[in-house]
C-alpha cells in the first residue's frame, strides 16, 4: 500500500513542445490518392478491350497471362485462360484484345500458333524460341463482328494487305508438297506459293500463288508458269545437263514463270483464270500453236534408247519431237516393223515455211527426192545409250519417193551408223577369243630363247637379227628416256617431245613388225636360226 | 499520472500543448504525444489516403519486365503466390503476412477507429481493437518490402529491361504515409474517448 | 525519488496505458481496454533465452544454405546470403551489397548479441547503464524488421525470372531458415520486457 503522499513528490514528465502544422491541408494528400486511383481504374477499364475465345486443335507453349497476340509483329491482346474445350480434342484460349484493336475483330479474322516450324521445306518462327511463341493474327475483310474463333493450324503465308495478286495455276501432280515455296521470275523470288489443293473433281491440283508487287506486273495472259523443284536433269542433243533454280527450290520446290518471246503483246492476266503448270521450262515455253506436222518413220533396227519426247533435228537443228514409239503391222506383209511417229515444228525452222499444206508438202517432197532428205537414228552419247531422231541430207543415199497421198507423209529412212556399242564389244572380244594367243605367246617366248642363245654364239651370221634387235633396244631406249621426260616434254604445246613420242611408236611398230616377220619366218624355216637365210645355195 | 512502458517510472503527465510531446525522464521514452489541434482528422485522411494507396500498390504490377521479347510482371501478391508454387509455403505465407495482410488489417482498423472516434464515445471493443492495430502495425513492413524490391530491381536490372509499374510509387508513397501517421497519430487520443466503465 | 509502478503495487496497462491498482500474482484485465494486465511480462528471461537461442540454431543453415539459385542458357549458380553480396559487389553496385550485408549479416547478428547482452546483464542485475540499455533494446525493436530484406530480394527476383528456358529462378532451402531467423529474433524481441533493466538497476 502506498501514500498518497508519496504520489504527490513524482517526478513530472518533461514536457516538449511541438510546432503545429496547418489542418485542412492533409486532406489534399487522399484526395489526390483518390484521384490517382480513379485514374487507373478508368484507364484499365478504358483500355481493355473485348475478349475473345480460340479454338486450336493443340495450344504448344500458350500460357495464361504469358502468352501475347500480335498482329503485323505488334502486341494487340493477351492470352488470359487456356483450358480444354467442351468441343472433344480442342483447347480453347481465351484471350483479351487491346481496344485499339477490337475494330479488327471480324468474321473473317484468323489466328493461329507461331511456334518453331522446322521441317525440310519449311523453316519458320525460330524467333520464338527464344521471345516464346504468341498467337498471330490476321485481319478481315468482313464487317461482322465476330467474338469466338477457330484457329487455323497452319500459318498464313501471306498477310492480306500485302500488295500484290494471287493467281490460280492447275498441274496435273505436284513434285513438291509446301506451301511457302517461292516463285520465282528470271531467277528472284518474287512471291510465295500460298496453298495447294485438290481440284474439287480430283482430277488435277490447284495451286493458289501469290506474287508481291511490283513483280505481278510482269504476268500476263501469256506468261507460263513451270515446276523448278528438284534438280531438272536432261539429256538432249547438247549433252547432259543439270538444272537446278536454287537451294530453296530443291529441297521445297519452286515454281518459276516466263513470258515467251514469241507471244503477242501481252495483255494483263484475267483474274481467276487458272494457268497451267508445266513440268519444265522448255515444254513451258513451247509455242502451242506452233504448225505441227507430223510424219511417220519406219525403221528396220532396234529402237532402243528412242522415248517419246525425243528431239528430231534437222540438219542438226532442234526441230521437232517424237511423239509415239511403237510397232506397226503390215497385214498385206505380214509384217512388224517398227514405227516411229514425229512432229515438226516448220517455224522452228524457217521463218517464212509456206503455211499453205500443200506448200509445205511440195517442200519437204522436193526435199527427199533432189536432195536426199533421211531421217537416221543417232546416239545422243554412247554413254547414256538415249537416242533421237536425225534428218540430214544423204547424197548416196538410195533414191526414194515420197508418197503424197499417205497421211501422215512417210519420210524414209537410213540404217544409223553406229550400231549397237554392246553388239559391237560383243563381236570385238569373239574376235579376241579366237585368236590363238596362247600358241603366239608360246612360240613367241621360245623363238626369243633360241634367239638369245644364238646371239651368243653367233651374232655376224644373222645381221638382219642385230639389226632388228639393235632398233629394239633403240626404240626402247627411247621409250625409256621418254618416259623419265615425259611430263615436261610429252604434254604441251612441246612439238620436239611428242614427235619423239611419235618416233618412238614409230620404231616400236617397225620393231614390231619386223619381230613378228622374224617370229614368222622362224616359224616356218626353224632352223634358219642356226644355219641362217639360206641365200639361194 | 501513468508509469513510463519503458522503465515502469512512475510519474505525473502534464498538460502538454498541442502536438507536444512527453518523455520519461528516467528512459527517455516518448510517453504520449498531445495531438494537435484536428490531428484525428489529419490521422483520418492519411489512413484514407493510405488505404487507398495500398489497394492501388497492391493490384497493380510492382514493375515490368522485358528480355528478348518476353516479358513479366508481377504484383506484391504474385510474388508470395510464386514462392508459392515453388514449395516454400511457409515463406510465402510470411511475406504475404508481413507486406499484404498486416498492413491492409492494421490501416482498416485504423480507419474503423479513427472514423468512430470521430462520433460518439468509442464502445469498449474499440479497445480490443486498438491492441490488434498495434499488433499488425508490429509485423507490418511495407518499408523493408520496398528496399527489397528495389535491390531485387537493380539486381534484375543486370539480366533484362526493367520499367518500374505503378504499383512500385504506390508503395513508396504508403511507407511515407505510414510514417506520417505514426507521427500525427497516438493511440492515446482514443483511448481517452473510450468511455472508462 | 524514483518509484516504479511495479513497486508501489500499480500496473499500466500495455495498451492504453492506464495506471490501475495491481490485485498481486492474478491475471487481470485492464478496467479501460480489457488487455491482459501483467506487471512483468511473465517467463519473460525464459521465453527470450529460448527463442534467441533457437534463432542462432537457425542461422547456421540460413548462412550456409543458398537462398537463390538462377539458371540462364549458359549456366547454373547458387547463391548463400553472403556470396550473394559478394556477386552484388564484383559487379558493381557495391552500395547494394553493403545494404544487404549489414540487413541480412549484421542485424541479425548484432540482435542476437545485443539480447544475450541485455538478457545476461538483467541475470546478472547491473546496475549501470541502464538509459542506454533501453536505447539499445528500443534501437533492436526498431531495425529487427530489416533484416527480412533479403527474403524479400530472393521473393521478387524468383517471381520475376521466370523465362524458361532462357532464365529461370527459384528459392533455396536456405530462405525459410532465414525467414525464421528474422522471425525468431523478432519474438524474442517482443518477448523480452525492457522494464526488468530497470527493475535490476533499482535493486
Amino acid at each position: 500500500m502506498t501514500d498518497q503522499s508519496d504520489l504527490r513528490h513524482l517526478p513530472e514528465a518533461i514536457a516538449v513542445p511541438r510546432q503545429r502544422a496547418r489542418v485542412s491541408a492533409v486532406w489534399i494528400i487522399p484526395i489526390l490518392a483518390a484521384l490517382v486511383a480513379l485514374g487507373i481504374v478508368i484507364h484499365r477499364v478504358w483500355s481493355e478491350g473485348p475478349t475473345i475465345t480460340i479454338l486450336f486443335d493443340a495450344a504448344q507453349g500458350i500460357e495464361a497471362g504469358k502468352t501475347f497476340v500480335k498482329y503485323k509483329d505488334v502486341k494487340i491482346g493477351q492470352v488470359t485462360a487456356v483450358q480444354l474445350s467442351e468441343e472433344p480434342g480442342k483447347v480453347e484460349v481465351t484471350a483479351r484484345i487491346a481496344r485499339s484493336a477490337a475494330g479488327l475483330l471480324v468474321e473473317d479474322a484468323q489466328f493461329w500458333v507461331v511456334r518453331p516450324r522446322i521441317g525440310l521445306s519449311e523453316i519458320s518462327g525460330l524467333a520464338t524460341l527464344l521471345s516464346g511463341n504468341y498467337i498471330g493474327f490476321e485481319a478481315g475483310t468482313s464487317r461482322n463482328e465476330r467474338r469466338s474463333f477457330t484457329g487455323l493450324e497452319v500459318p498464313r503465308i501471306v498477310s492480306a494487305n500485302a500488295p500484290g495478286r494471287e493467281f490460280l495455276l492447275k498441274a496435273r501432280d505436284v513434285r513438291w508438297s509446301s506451301a511457302g515455296a517461292p516463285v520465282y521470275y528470271r531467277r528472284v523470288p518474287v512471291g510465295q506459293v500460298v496453298a495447294y489443293d485438290l481440284a474439287p473433281d480430283g482430277k488435277a491440283v490447284d495451286i493458289k500463288l501469290f506474287i508481291n508487287a511490283p513483280y505481278d506486273k510482269y504476268v500476263s495472259s501469256e506468261t507460263r508458269f513451270w515446276d523448278v523443284s528438284g534438280l531438272d536433269i536432261s539429256v538432249d542433243t547438247s549433252g547432259v545437263e543439270l538444272r537446278s533454280t536454287s537451294l530453296e527450290a530443291l529441297i521445297g520446290g519452286g515454281v518459276a514463270f516466263d513470258t515467251p518471246a514469241y507471244a503477242d503483246p501481252p495483255a494483263p492476266a484475267v483474274d481467276g483464270t487458272p494457268f497451267t503448270l508445266y513440268r519444265d521450262r522448255t515444254t513451258a515455253m513451247r509455242h502451242p500453236d506452233a504448225v505441227a506436222t507430223p510424219y511417220v518413220l519406219h525403221f528396220d533396227e532396234s529402237l532402243q534408247g528412242l522415248s517419246v519426247g525425243a528431239p528430231v533435228t534437222f540438219l542438226g537443228i532442234p526441230a521437232g519431237e517424237v511423239t509415239e514409239v511403237g510397232l506397226s503391222y503390215d497385214a498385206a506383209t505380214l509384217d512388224v516393223r517398227p514405227r516411229v511417229a514425229i512432229i515438226l515444228y516448220a517455224d522452228r525452222l524457217l521463218e517464212k515455211f509456206p503455211s499453205n499444206l500443200k506448200k509445205g508438202r511440195a517442200v519437204v517432197q522436193r526435199l527427199v527426192e533432189k536432195r536426199g532428205l533421211r531421217a537416221q537414228l543417232r546416239s545422243v552419247n554412247l554413254l547414256t545409250g538415249k537416242r533421237y531422231v536425225a534428218l540430214d541430207y544423204f547424197a548416196d543415199a538410195p533414191r526414194a519417193r515420197l508418197d503424197l497421198r499417205r497421211e501422215p507423209l512417210e519420210l524414209p529412212v537410213v540404217v544409223s551408223t553406229m550400231p549397237d556399242l554392246e553388239a559391237k564389244l560383243a563381236s570385238l572380244l569373239a574376235k579376241l577369243d579366237r585368236l590363238p594367243l596362247e600358241s603366239i605367246g608360246a612360240d613367241l617366248k621360245n623363238a626369243l630363247e633360241t634367239l638369245d642363245q644364238t646371239m651368243k654364239n653367233v651374232d655376224k651370221t644373222l645381221p638382219g637379227v642385230q639389226t632388228t634387235l639393235e632398233e629394239a633396244r633403240r626404240a626402247i631406249a627411247s621409250v625409256d628416256r621418254l618416259a623419265t621426260n615425259a611430263d615436261t616434254t610429252l604434254i604441251g604445246p612441246n612439238a620436239p617431245a611428242q614427235q619423239e613420242l611419235r618416233d618412238a611408236l614409230q620404231e616400236v611398230t617397225a620393231a614390231a613388225r619386223a619381230l613378228r616377220v622374224l617370229a614368222d619366218s622362224i616359224e616356218r624355216h626353224p632352223e634358219s636360226l642356226i644355219r641362217g637365210r639360206l641365200e639361194k645355195e | 499520472m501513468t508509469a513510463c512502458p519503458g522503465c515502469d517510472l512512475l510519474q505525473r503527465l502534464p498538460t502538454l500543448p498541442g502536438g507536444g510531446r512527453a518523455r520519461c525522464p528516467r528512459c527517455g521514452d516518448t510517453l504520449a504525444i498531445e495531438p494537435g489541434e484536428g490531428s484525428l482528422q489529419r490521422a483520418l485522411a492519411l489512413a484514407a489516403a493510405a488505404a487507398i494507396v495500398f489497394i492501388i500498390g497492391n493490384t497493380t504490377s510492382l514493375m515490368g519486365l522485358s528480355v528478348v521479347g518476353r516479358h513479366a510482371s508481377t504484383t506484391i501478391l504474385g510474388g508470395a503466390y510464386e514462392l508459392w508454387l515453388q514449395g516454400f509455403q511457409v515463406t510465402a505465407a510470411l511475406v504475404a503476412l508481413a507486406c499484404v495482410v498486416a498492413p491492409a488489417a492494421y490501416l482498416s482498423i485504423l480507419l474503423a477507429l479513427l472514423w468512430m472516434s470521430t462520433r460518439s464515445p468509442v464502445p469498449k471493443w474499440g479497445g480490443r481493437l486498438m491492441r490488434h492495430a498495434s499488433f499488425m502495425l508490429g509485423w507490418s513492413m511495407p518499408e523493408v518490402m520496398l528496399l527489397g524490391i528495389l535491390v531485387a530491381l537493380i539486381k534484375i536490372a543486370a539480366l533484362a529491361t526493367v520499367v518500374p509499374g505503378v504499383g512500385l510509387y504506390a508503395m513508396g508513397v504508403l511507407v511515407i504515409l505510414l510514417a506520417a501517421i505514426k507521427l500525427t497519430f497516438d493511440p492515446r487520443q482514443i483511448w481517452q474517448r473510450l468511455a472508462w466503465h | 525519488m524514483a518509484l516504479s509502478a511495479a513497486e508501489a503495487g500499480l500496473v499500466a496497462c500495455q495498451s492504453c496505458g492506464l495506471l490501475s491498482r495491481s490485485p498481486g500474482e492474478q491475471l487481470s484485465r485492464c478496467p479501460r481496454c480489457g488487455a491482459g494486465l501483467a506487471s512483468r511480462q511473465r517467463y519473460s528471461i525464459q521465453r527470450t533465452w529460448a527463442l534467441a537461442i533457437a534463432a542462432a540454431i537457425c542461422y547456421v543453415p540460413a548462412n550456409l544454405l543458398p537462398v537463390l539459385t538462377t539458371q540462364t542458357l549458359a549456366s547454373s549458380r547458387s547463391d548463400t546470403i553472403l556470396s550473394g553480396v559478394a556477386v552484388l559487389y564484383t559487379s558493381g553496385s557495391w552500395p547494394l551489397a553493403l545494404i544487404v550485408l549489414v540487413a541480412s549479416v549484421m542485424i541479425p547478428l548484432g540482435k542476437l548479441a545485443a539480447l544475450a547482452y541485455l538478457l545476461l546483464s538483467v541475470r546478472l542485475g547491473s546496475a549501470n547503464g541502464a538509459r542506454d540499455r533501453t536505447r539499445l533494446y528500443r534501437m533492436i525493436e526498431l531495425i529487427g524488421r530489416w533484416s527480412m530484406l533479403d527474403v524479400f530480394v530472393v521473393t521478387f527476383v524468383v517471381a520475376l525470372i521466370q523465362f524458361q528456358p532462357l532464365m529461370a529462378s527459384q528459392p533455396g532451402p536456405g530462405l525459410p531458415f532465414f525467414a525464421a531467423v528474422v522471425i525468431l529474433t523478432m519474438l524474442a524481441t517482443t518477448s523480452f520486457d525492457p522494464r526488468l533493466i530497470w527493475d535490476a538497476a533499482h535493486d
